[in-house]
């Protein structure tokens, strides 16, 4: 490698350590955490295996026969050393020992067999109730027992003395591991959620919607505002602006205190007689007109300014000429300056597409998705379901996968962009090493 | 631009209408934080510094002083920049004007990795930084951000270097300096603009971001000024919206201010977008 690539290479490395670790990476990681359950039950670091009454229960709602869901679940009596070591410390040696010589190694799959057992040896306890006891000591169970592994559990189940078939025990390893595994049932589970199109739906219309309310804003400002004296100008635009520069959550608070419901419009209609009510959140509808309106207003002011930079970059002579022509506003308008702001145009609609189609902060904000799921999109369907959910499991490989549809539609839509904007042009050849 | 062929008051009045809501959000948003108005009315009628009181009393307890959260947005805000601006500058450099191996592909990549905004990362930062410790810390709020911006950086600042005239490296290098010389003493002070405006972009949008904060560090310690106001209006059953906005200005004040400084170098990013 040249001298010269090494000095390119490493102006650029900072930067290529930056983008791989918290670009490349997470993208790659999305990818992965979508194709597992990772979620807040399971954990994000690994699991453990563990046989209680609720992996049970899923084990019997996973179909596994009932007769060996209930063997799992049942205590058994075993005759070994530990329990003649515990029996030994309690009701003395001569009874460990009459059990260890004619007992050892044998199960009793209740504790009735094992007393009546007990109750043909001489040296037994008097007692009913020492006999129960000692009985006890002899009990061993699978149930609320920490497994590192399913090595460890698969022992230990066939060590009390339950046979597992090989399907069984595969059936049993997968159901009651408590940490994540991989599956790819999430893209399934996604389009089984009933409100799904109609998130995909609200998706498309907000993109719509605000793309339109932006643009339409946007180049009526830069356009108004053009044809206004200076001072007046320079004022509409710093009010038409500062949305683009406000922090979002003020912005935000702003409309909620314009739409409460002893906020500014329900206090002025009042005067009219309309009941105070909560206009943002009162219907759908009124929640969709002031999403559109909330990001329309900040798409706005970045049309206004690209538009506005771009209309005073047309010859202010073809205007003169117009004029002199008489033409109408309306004439210079459709003939000078819409012509010049097709590029502008195409650029604002590519780039606020994309960027539309996963922002969601003011929606979180505003109306968080309501009322009712009405103004639920996509990304924040994503959010919701990964991040931020009232159920309090967070099902971060659910989320990644919805998030991972983004992913693949924004590339795909800026390698359509790469193409319209005329990528090559971007490309300059270097002038001093060739 | 006025003409002669038509009069411009009934387009300033359609303006002045259409901006009316915009414009009664401002003045009320300002006016409300020093005033008290009576319930249903709509014009205040009491002067108070009541609803600033945030700013000298002792915090409920469960939340953290205003001044706290402030120094935290400020580093935030300050270290993001710094991070962001150094990488931007040395990869801008090396995009616009050196020679190496998968330049295009890097272009490229840059120009597609703009197209992952937050959430379609945030899940996996969120599981990353808990699985190396940086979650509820500003560090990995600041590299996580500074990362998110790399992007528009590199190629705002590609652009800058663009316009460099070449003239100017190559009569450096004719004087026996080497290229990472020509590059800190001659072509660096020509992108100053550039660089101040870069900064001043992403200081604003540091300061000002909210999803971040809330997912990756939500917690007393490490909480910035959106978080803790986002917390405030989502506690609070009954809403003080005089509270809410006072909170509000303070956090907005530095925005503007530098705002109204800076109003030209930031025409120059928002502006500049159509020219890559």
């Amino acid at each position: 490698m040249r001298r010269a690539h090494l000095l390119g290479l490493g102006f650029l490395s900072p930067a290529l350590a930056i983008i791989l670790m918290l670009f490349l990476i997470p993208v790659l990681l999305t990818v992965m955490f979508s194709f597992t359950n990772m979620s807040t039950a399971t954990g994000i670091s690994g699991g453990a295996y563990e046989i209680n009454a609720a992996s049970l229960r899923k084990l019997a709602d996973a179909g596994a026969q009932e007769s060996f869901v209930e063997t799992l679940g049942k205590e058994s009596f075993v005759v070994d050393d530990a329990g003649i070591t515990a029996a030994a410390a309690a009701y003395g040696e001569q009874f460990a020992n009459e059990v260890g010589s004619q007992m050892l190694g044998e199960r009793f799959s209740s504790r009735r067999d094992l007393e009546r057992a007990f109750r043909k040896l001489k040296s037994r306890p008097r007692s009913t109730r020492d006999i129960k006891k000692a009985a006890d000591l002899f009990k061993r169970s699978v149930l609320n027992i920490r497994f590192e592994t399913a090595g460890g559990l698969v022992d230990a189940v066939t060590d009390n003395g339950i046979e597992m078939t090989p399907d069984q025990q595969e059936l049993l390893t997968k159901t009651i591991y408590t940490g994540w595994t991989w599956t790819s049932d999430n893209f399934a589970l996604m389009a089984q959620i009933p409100y799904v199109w109609r998130v995909a739906g609200n998706t498309v219309l907000y993109v719509v919607l605000t793309l339109a309310a932006s643009v339409g804003m946007g180049l009526f400002l830069a356009i108004t505002t053009f044809y206004l004296p200076s001072s007046a100008a320079s004022s509409f635009r710093a009010i038409w602006f500062l949305p683009r520069i406000l922090p979002n959550v003020i912005f935000v608070l702003m409309w909620k205190w314009l739409a409460w419901d002893t906020g500014f419009l329900s206090s002025l209609l009042a005067n009219f007689g309309v009941p105070p009510r909560n206009w943002m959140l009162d219907t759908g509808v009124n929640a969709w007109v002031f999403i559109v309106l909330i990001n329309g207003i900040v798409g706005a002011s970045l049309g206004m300014i690209l538009f506005g930079s771009a209309i005073k970059s047309i010859p202010q002579s073809m205007l003169h000429a117009s004029e002199v022509d008489g033409a109408s506003r309306w004439q210079q308008i459709r003939y000078i300056i819409l012509p010049q702001l097709r590029w502008p145009i195409m650029f604002i609609c590519a780039y606020s597409t994309l960027s539309l189609l996963t922002s969601f902060e003011y929606i979180l904000l505003s109306t968080d998705g309501g009322p009712g799921g009405a103004t639920e999109v996509w990304s924040l369907m994503a959010f919701h379901t990964a991040l931020d959910n009232y159920a309090g499991n967070l099902q971060y490989g659910l989320g990644a996968a919805m998030a991972l549809m983004l992913v693949i539609v924004g590339i795909l839509a800026s390698l359509v962009y790469l193409r319209i904007f005329n990528f090559n042009d971007l490309v300059a050849k270097p002038r001093i090493e060739q | 631009m006025t003409s002669s062929n038509f009069r411009s008051w009934p387009l300033f009045l359609v303006l002045a209408v259409i901006s009316m809501p915009l414009v009664i959000m401002y003045v009320y948003l300002f006016v409300d934080t020093v005033t008290d108005t009576t319930a249903g009315s709509l014009i205040p009628d009491r002067f108070t510094l009541h609803h600033w009181r945030f700013l000298w009393e002792e915090p409920e307890t469960g939340r953290v002083s205003i001044w706290t959260v402030t120094l935290n947005t400020f580093i935030f805000a300050t270290c993001t920049t710094l991070i962001n601006v150094s990488a931007s500058v040395t990869a801008g450099y090396a995009l616009s004007r050196l020679n190496m191996p998968f330049k295009r592909f890097f272009l490229g990549g840059i120009l597609t990795l703009h197209a992952f905004p937050t959430i379609t990362l945030i899940i996996s930062i969120f599981l990353i930084l808990q699985m190396i410790g940086l979650y509820n810390t500003l560090i990995g709020v600041i590299l996580v951000k500074a990362a998110l911006e790399l992007p528009l950086g590199i190629w705002i600042m590609k652009g800058f270097f663009d316009n460099v005239p070449w003239e100017i490296e190559m009569a450096g290098l004719q004087d026996g300096a080497s290229r990472f010389t020509v590059w800190w003493k001659l072509v660096l002070p020509q992108v100053q603009p550039g660089v101040a405006a870069l900064s001043v972009f992403v200081f604003l949008s540091a300061w000002s971001e909210f999803i971040l904060p809330q997912v990756l560090a939500p917690s007393g310690s490490a909480q910035v000024l959106s978080t803790y106001l986002s917390n405030l209006i989502f506690d609070d059953m009954k809403p003080d919206f005089n509270m809410f906005k006072s909170v509000g200005v303070f956090y907005a004040l530095p925005v503007i201010v530098i705002y109204l400084i800076f109003n030209k170098q930031l025409m120059n990013i928002y502006g500049g977008g159509t020219k890559g």
